[in-house]
């Protein structure tokens, strides 16, 4: 991740105006005059919901088919065309250029996910004071990007998650601009994931192993027990969503962590390395960031750094809506399979260091809110990292074991 | 052996036989012959394979392929793996794999001819080990030379020869163990295989392929591999979908997702551990902490952890992760019962964050809460180095304690002192950790229920800022303050911000709210229209949330139907509609038969229709169902004090013990005023009537714990 420091000199790009302030400041000694504010935001609702629900849909369809990474090209020139439109409508955008081998590549989204320069354009952009209003043209650019059939640009937008949400959830709270922009994203986000889950929870059937299963046997089979089994809950059924409510605000977060997750396998590093840094930060884990500064991205540090100075905030309110993928997340970040292998190698990745330091935080910030699940959760998690570091190098099943004499 | 290496010491060739870690290959064996390998070895660093070969088949005695197989095996040992791989092409493996199957696949009738087929089976036998191995060897050679796709392809070969040649699966003690560890490490490699390749589909099938089908694998390795699936369905975020149908038996049950499918395989885990099959594996069961608690199950994982065997965690431990399983599973006495245990003196007795989870759990009780003081405090002496930071959870949890100990206290001394003493604690609590939200709400409920409303105000307002007014219980207790200071209007806009803010089905709490506020107003009307609307929100959710549909986690944005009805019998029996009152009354009896609410709304309705004797009669059933319930004492009380002189103590007694339980129930305060007044203390009566108008003055609409 190269860092980007050039977030102030070009605030041409983005000229924010208070058009559209949908996400009207509602405080409550004030609210007499301002008691029209919702009103208002209702109006803007249709307009979002009808742009959403036939695009979506059509999305959902191309998402639906499997794994789309590798596609093939001839039959995706439509996909070609559409990225290098969206990397067109890019350009304005951006104060530097972009360059021009993005258009080119044979597959333009992929190349744009994975270009530093421009990434750490874009970033930057998110990250300024200014951003997030509703008339901000990057966002307004992902809301497009994301809306489009190709899964790859949908990719890209995921992977600006992270820093979307860390400068959203911290400005949020003060509630002194709109941030009608990246509530939009937000938003197409959550209705994306709704779609692809049509409304329907997500639950988990645990397993009771009197009951046999494909893995073992029962000594007692019970015939008919399909009852017995405890049925978890791990995302109740999603409500369509047109705007933000406050109250509501964790569970839309929530929503979009949780398809961030579902994705988290073609999500670049260096996304995932900023995730881990800002759950440090939501953790309010702000002590000891200067011991591993060094490990952390410039981008990260740098936006710390700014909203310490600003309001003193990192530190959100991290309800388990929010906590549980957060915690998904941070245990591929830990132990999903590319960690893994080098860790074997005793050369722990950026991305687990990262990850092991964002457990830990949030493991004291459990502690300090005496979440007992998240308790559980987060010191199973931070053990398992400590497991992996200690490891000395494990015995190999798969090797032949050496002989001074070999027999036929 | 030691003399052998000793021997080789003197040999000066020995170098050329060092592999990598300094293990010497020195002799290859076969058909009773032994020859030592430097010659051979000296031949192929010259890179002269067929002689090498040549020399070893004359030397032993082999075929082509079994000199083959010895030379690769021999290069591989010495770490030459592309030597290796060099050698095993020269043989056409896939021709010797077609070869093997008649021979072995040949069913012979089980009695005649027996050790005919057994002999058969050994040859049989060998020849396929000699020729697997070569492959496994192949596969392992690719690996190393980061081929990992072709070495995966490779390896699948191993196994579709395997369930060629065994087509029922490989029977128990029936095979050579040489052909059994070769084909059980490749069982394991593949998998690993299709992981570093990248190919996570296939890596799935592959150790789907290992756990379902027969490969007689032993219980470490079959162990090993479902770790290792676990681990992957867990966090590598690939969905791997259900298993196959063809693999589904009925009644058996079949995992649907990935954590499903952890959560089973980690069970099945964890129970070959206690039965002893295999070494008991710590990371285990924090894999299955981990997937438990992210699906809240954290009453499974509690009977997980009770059956592991003792000996595996310190008792301290278990009990302490035992309670904060069953704290977060809502059983919070049998977690305190745990804690209590392991905060024994002869335990660990200074854990902090067991002292914490502790005082957390009776800060909740009021008859818990002198414990919890004990609790907090000790916590606070203990909080030093590492655990200095918890120094704020410790005071706020103090604070709480003292808060609901000055409840359940007897004396207006003590209670006053114990809520002095709370506040002092949740303020330098709040010293500590100013961004503490939680703290930040529980300050404001503190101060609005010793009526200290203008800090309450402050709190109220600065947590709806901080949380961005997302969370329901900040507006609600803004709006109560507001009302407590009958500053109803601008409560009602709150309300109304608040609902802006939320969804319809959690309007509930907002609209019993809002009805309370009408009523407060005297704008019965609205109230009704507003107890109307709550009710057709319960009745959707009722549908909705139907026998079938889950239940939410979230049990606070639920309406309770019994309340609204209960609401609104008070509404129409204050407005003298008594039939609609009668109504209204007998639906919440329907939901709820006993319940001292209703009786006392029904006393209501008996003394403003002037039945007196009716009303005392449910007034005493009330407090006969629930002897603290204030309200009904109070009226009881009230109505006695109306009866003659000789029933005055009775009155006052009543009156005097519900201001024990509820030190700032108004009508208590005026009743008591009242008969001090009729026997002539006047003295007493102002100070009774100052306290009931201060109180009246700052009564909010409903109990600021109800908050909480």
């Amino acid at each position: 991740m190269s860092s980007s420091s050039s977030s102030d000199d070009d605030s041409a790009a983005v000229e924010p105006t208070p058009a559209e302030e949908t996400a009207e400041n509602k405080e409550p000694e004030t609210a007499i005059e301002e008691i029209a504010a919702p009103a208002e935001a209702e109006e803007t609702t249709p307009t979002i919901a009808a742009v959403e629900a036939p695009v979506t849909k059509t999305s959902s369809r191309a998402s639906g088919s499997g794994p789309v990474v590798r596609f093939d090209i001839s039959q995706s020139s439509s996909l070609t065309t559409i990225a290098q439109t969206a990397i067109e409508s890019l350009k304005p955008i951006l104060p530097n250029t972009i360059p021009s081998s993005l258009s080119s590549a044979p597959n333009p989204a992929l190349a744009l996910l994975n270009d530093l320069e421009t990434i750490a354009q874009i970033t930057a952009l998110l990250r300024r004071p200014t951003s997030g209003a509703g008339d901000d043209n990057l966002c307004r650019w992902l809301y497009d990007t994301f809306q489009s059939s190709n899964p790859d640009l949908k990719l890209v937008v995921l992977r600006f998650l992270p820093v979307l949400l860390s400068a959203y959830l911290s400005r949020v709270v003060s509630r002194r601009k709109s941030l009608a922009g990246f509530e939009a994203v937000l938003l197409s986000l959550y209705a994306h994931e709704t779609n692809r889950r049509a409304s329907q929870p997500l639950s988990v059937n645990i397993p009771d192993l009197t009951h046999p299963s494909i893995y073992h046997e029962s000594i007692f089979p019970h015939k008919n027990n399909a009852t017995a089994l405890n049925l978890a809950v791990i995302s109740p059924s999603l409500e369509p969503h047109g705007m933000v409510r406050s109250t509501k605000r964790a569970r839309i977060v929530g929503v979009a962590l949780e398809l961030y997750y579902t994705k988290i396998d073609k999500i670049p590093e260096t996304s995932k390395i900023e995730f881990c840094e800002f759950c440090r930060i939501w953790a309010g884990d702000v002590n000891n960031r200067g011991v591993k500064k060094e490990e952390a991205t410039a981008a990260v540090v740098e936006e710390a750094e700014e909203e310490e100075e600003e309001d003193g905030i990192g530190r959100i309110p991290l309800p388990w809506e929010i906590l549980q993928p957060i915690l998904r997340v941070l245990g591929h970040c830990l132990l999903g399979s590319n960690s893994i292998v080098n860790c074997k190698k005793k050369e722990r990745t950026a991305l687990f260091d990262a990850a092991i330091g964002a457990i830990r935080s949030l493991y004291l910030r459990s502690m300090h809110d005496i979440n007992p699940k998240a308790i559980l959760a987060t010191g199973s998690l931070v053990k398992l990292g400590d497991m992996a570091m200690e490891s000395t190098d494990e015995i190999d099943y798969t090797e032949i074991p050496y002989q001074t004499i070999i027999n036929l | 052996m030691a003399s052998t290496v000793d021997e080789d010491d003197r040999e000066p060739a020995m170098e050329s036989g060092e592999a990598d870690d300094g293990i010497v290959v020195r002799e290859v064996c076969a058909n009773g012959i032994s020859i030592k390998t430097t010659e051979v070895e000296a031949k192929l660093d010259e890179g002269n394979i067929q002689e090498a070969e040549s020399s070893l088949r004359e030397g032993l005695s082999l075929n082509f392929e079994e000199a083959r197989a010895l030379l690769g095996k021999l290069e591989y040992q010495r770490g030459n793996v592309e030597g290796a791989l060099r050698v095993f092409d020269g043989i056409d493996l896939q021709a010797a794999i077609q070869r093997l199957q008649p021979c072995i696949a040949d069913k012979t009738p089980p009695k005649k001819g027996r050790s005919r087929s057994e002999s058969q089976h050994a040859v049989s036998q060998h020849a396929a080990n000699l020729v697997l191995e070569a492959i496994y060897l192949k596969v392992k050679s690719l690996q190393k030379l980061g081929r990992v796709t072709e070495a995966a392809d490779e390896c699948t070969s191993v196994l579709d020869a395997v369930e060629k040649i065994f087509h029922q699966g490989i029977p128990d003690g029936q095979v050579d163990s040489r052909l059994q560890d070769t084909v059980s490490q490749a069982v394991e490699l593949l998998p690993e295989l299709w992981k570093q390749a990248g190919c996570f589909q296939e890596a799935i099938s592959a150790y789907r392929r290992a756990l379902l089908s027969q490969w007689n694998l032993n219980n470490e390795s079959c162990a090993r591999i479902q770790k290792g699936f676990a681990v992957f369905l867990l966090y590598s975020g690939v969905e791997a979908g259900p298993p196959s149908l063809a693999v589904q038996l009925e009644g058996s049950y079949v995992p649907k997702n990935n954590l499903e499918e952890a959560i089973l395989l980690l069970m099945v885990l964890v129970k070959k551990c206690y039965l002893g099959k295999i070494k008991w594996d710590p990371s285990v069961m924090e894999h299955l902490i981990y997937a438990l608690s992210l699906c809240s199950q954290t009453s499974v994982l509690a009977k997980q952890l009770e059956e592991v065997m003792p000996g595996v965690y310190h008792r301290v431990d278990r009990w302490k992760s035992l309670a904060l399983c069953y704290c977060a599973a809502g059983q919070n006495k049998i977690a305190l019962n745990l804690l209590r245990k392991s905060l024994h003196k002869h335990e660990q007795p200074d854990d902090v964050a067991a002292l914490l989870l502790a005082a957390k759990i009776c800060s909740e009780d009021p008859y818990l809460a002198a414990e919890g003081v004990g609790y907090a405090q000790r916590a606070l002496s203990n909080c030093i180095e590492n655990e200095e930071h918890l120094k704020g959870v410790g005071l706020r949890l103090l604070g709480l304690c003292l808060g609901k100990q000055a409840k359940m206290s007897s004396s207006d001394f003590e209670r006053s002192r114990l809520q002095s003493e709370a506040l002092k604690s949740l303020e330098a609590a709040s010293g500590l950790e100013s961004n503490n939200l939680d703290l930040m709400l529980e300050l404001g409920v503190q101060y609005s229920e010793y009526r200290n409303l203008n800090a309450a105000l402050q709190y109220a307002k600065k947590f709806i800022d901080e949380t961005g007014g997302s969370v329901l219980k900040g507006w609600q207790l803004l709006a109560l303050v507001l009302s407590a200071q009958k500053r109803f209007s601008e409560a009602e806009v709150v309300t109304d911000a608040a609902m802006d803010e939320t969804t319809k089905w959690e309007q509930g709490p907002l609209l019993r709210l809002k009805a309370k506020l009408k009523v407060s107003q005297s704008l019965h009307m609205d109230a009704i229209e507003t107890y109307r609307y709550l009710l057709a929100l319960v009745q959707a959710q009722k549908k909705s949330f139907g026998p079938l549909r889950i239940v939410p986690q979230v049990e606070d944005d639920k309406v309770n139907e019994f309340e609204v009805w209960n609401g609104l019998a008070n509404l129409y029996s204050s407005l003298s509609h008594w039939k609609d009152a009668e109504i209204c009354l007998g639906k919440a009896r329907e939901l709820k038969e006993f319940s001292p609410e209703v009786l006392h709304t029904e006393g209501l309705m008996c003394e403003g229709r002037v039945k007196i004797q009716e009303a005392l009669a449910a007034y005493i059933n009330a407090l006969l169902l629930e002897p603290t319930y204030v309200p009904c004492k109070v009226l009881i009380g009230a109505l006695w004090s109306k009866a003659g002189p000789d029933a005055l103590p009775i009155a006052r007694s009543l009156l005097s013990d519900a201001l024990r339980l509820d030190p700032t129930n108004r009508k208590a305060w005026f009743y008591l005023g009242v008969i001090h007044r009729d026997e002539g203390r006047m003295a007493d009566a102002i100070d009774c009537f100052q306290a009931a108008a201060m109180l009246e003055e700052s009564d909010p609409i409903e109990s600021f714990s109800s908050v909480l």
